[in-house]
């Protein structure tokens, strides 16, 4: 594949949000009046922000199944996904992360990875025969490569429990990239990175997006995001507030206003 | 002491309530699921052996069912109950997590037990179903109590490579994974709900048979053999064989149940020092209790087999 900025993202929507919202205690999380719409396209690198409380990791959830959609509809690579749980929604291809990082406390570094892909072995009918074996070592071996991307090589045999905040951030990506996803949603990855592993996380997005990889980003680190996003969608109390490439999105006095005040505006 | 007599109880009893702890295992260690009503499969296993085998009801019996059939189709139906009620109580219990799990389950097994009780066309109430059958009288040369320490010690053997190998397959890994973080093991594909649904059946089919071989024993299905106490027995034992392992399942189950077996043979003098030491090993077993929450041996050793590994 070619630099990412040369290459010009395919315009085939991959997933469609239409109209969704979500109401927590009666409260207007996500979704307006109309509710929510945005379109994400195939091999697209999408920056979502928003000040604190605008609905970014609420969206995620109710994109990846977590919490359950009031209304509107969600489709997926031809898929309806609107009521599908998230292990469904995870096989149909979308990875994500989440805000606080999530592992698998009793397992080692190396096998929370091992875990995020799905092995034949998984099947109870599949976990009393013989063939799972042979598939076991391409999984180890991909999961070993995954580590080794995201810069955890060396913490392979480790307890996740001592891993430092940003450390788990990326065991997570690497949990997911291993699961090879068509689109990859990640909430804050940088927050609790220290600047080394953000570069190595800046380069791999840009890897992976060049391999053709779709990914959405939560953010509140501007500086890291815009230098990477083709898109930003800027959402404010749930609602799209604006939508355009990066260098229209620094100047645009609403998205100034919204993120800092109406003094900073002008 | 008669310690010929002792082990063949404790082979037999441990083995028995061994193959619940290894259920239990399944269940909590690697499910993260609390059954406080574990109990009630094994009674349902017992209470459906004791049903498919004895005659007919005549003269005083109050109740209507009795098949008469042999004793290995018997053992399957004792299976077949116990995965049956699983699935009827695991149907709405298990979308609830921890203690409501463990409440509701609770709950489960004490109506089940009242219900045995008060309903006397199937269980006949207080009284149980005496007389159950055991198999065969006429073992030849071997005596009939060492044929049932081997049948139990068989089934509890089978029960832990089963488990065994379900747990070290990736299977096991996705159990590990659903226990320690739910919502990351759907955001990694797996059937969360599907998964916990399987492993409650799977370990009620050995519960259930383990209920039946129990019925054998005693000859005797009684609502009073069944209660609560049963349920934190193997608890008691899971907790004291640690939980990381199938083995140590099976080591708290028998150290428990040889503990119990000794005091209860012990050749006490007078009435009055026998009381003293019914009301002393209660005490014991609370002691060696809490010793091992607070030093957690087994966890300790278990880690250092993975460390020398």
């Amino acid at each position: 594949m070619n630099d990412p900025t040369s290459t010009p993202t395919s315009q085939t929507p991959l997933l469609e949000a239409s109209a969704i919202s979500k109401r927590f205690a009666g409260l207007r999380a996500v979704g307006g009046e109309d509710g929510l719409s945005f379109v994400v396209n195939r091999g697209s690198f999408v920056g979502l922000i928003g000040p604190n409380g605008a609905g970014k990791s609420t969206t995620f959830n109710l994109i990846s199944g977590v919490l359950a959609s009031d209304s509107g509809a969600v489709r997926f690579d031809g898929h309806d996904i609107t009521t599908a749980t998230s292990d469904v929604i995870a096989e149909h291809g979308i990875g994500r992360t989440f805000q606080t990082p999530r592992a698998f406390e009793s397992l080692s570094v190396l096998d929370n990875v091992v875990a995020g892909a799905t092995s034949p072995g998984e099947s109870l009918r599949a976990a009393f025969g013989r063939a799972w074996r042979e598939h076991e070592s391409a999984t180890v071996d991909a999961a070993t490569e995954t580590l080794e991307r995201v810069g955890l090589a060396g913490r392979a045999d480790d307890l996740v429990t001592d891993l430092s905040g940003g450390e788990l951030r990326m065991l997570e990506v690497a949990r997911q990239l291993v699961r090879n996803p068509v689109m990859l949603l990640l909430d804050e990855p940088t927050a609790g990175v220290n600047p080394v592993l953000q570069q190595r996380l800046a380069t791999l997005l840009e890897e992976l997006h060049s391999e053709g990889m779709t990914l959405v980003v939560v953010e509140h680190n501007l500086h890291f995001l815009l230098a990477l996003a083709e898109q930003v969608l800027v959402l404010t109390h749930g609602e799209l507030l604006t939508e355009g490439p990066p260098a229209d999105i620094r100047t645009d006095a609403a998205v100034i206003s919204a993120y800092l005040g109406d003094d900073h505006a002008a | 002491m008669n310690w010929p007599q002792i082990i063949v109880t404790v082979v037999t009893l441990g083995s028995i309530f061994g193959v619940v702890t290894l259920s239990l295992n399944l269940q909590h260690a690697r499910g993260g699921m609390i059954n406080f009503g574990i109990v009630a499969y094994f009674a349902v296993g017992a209470y459906a052996y004791a049903i498919f085998t004895q005659p007919a009801p005549q003269g005083l019996d109050q109740y209507k069912f009795g098949f008469g059939w042999p004793w290995p189709v018997a053992l399957v139906a004792a299976a077949a109950a116990a995965l049956l009620f699983a699935a009827i109580t695991g149907w709405p219990t298990l979308r609830l997590r921890g203690e409501y799990l463990a409440l509701t389950t609770f709950a489960f097994a004490e109506v089940f037990h009242s219900f045995l009780l008060n309903e006397r066309r199937i269980g006949n109430g207080t009284v149980g179903l005496a007389n159950v059958k055991r198999p065969i009288s006429d073992w030849g040369p071997i005596e009939e109590k060492y044929v049932f320490a081997g049948a139990a010690a068989l089934l509890m053997i089978a029960t832990l490579l089963v488990f065994r190998r379900l747990l070290r397959a990736p299977y096991g890994r996705a159990l590990d994974a659903i226990r320690d973080d739910e919502v990351a093991a759907l955001a990694a594909g797996k059937p969360v709900q599907r998964m916990r649904r399987q492993v409650f059946l799977i370990s009620a089919i050995p519960v259930g048979i383990a209920g039946g071989l129990y019925a054998m024993f005693t000859t005797l299905a009684q609502p009073s053999l069944f209660t609560a106490e049963v349920t934190f027995i193997v608890w008691i034992a899971l907790v004291l064989g640690g939980e990381r392992s199938v083995y140590g399942a099976v080591a708290g189950t028998l150290g428990l149940i040889f503990f119990e077996e000794v005091v209860r043979a012990w050749p006490f003098e007078t009435v009055r020092s026998a009381q003293i030491a019914a009301s002393a090993e209660h005490i014991v077993t609370g002691l060696l209790f809490i010793a091992v929450l607070r030093f957690q041996p087994f966890d300790r050793i278990a880690e250092r087999v993975k460390a020398t590994r």
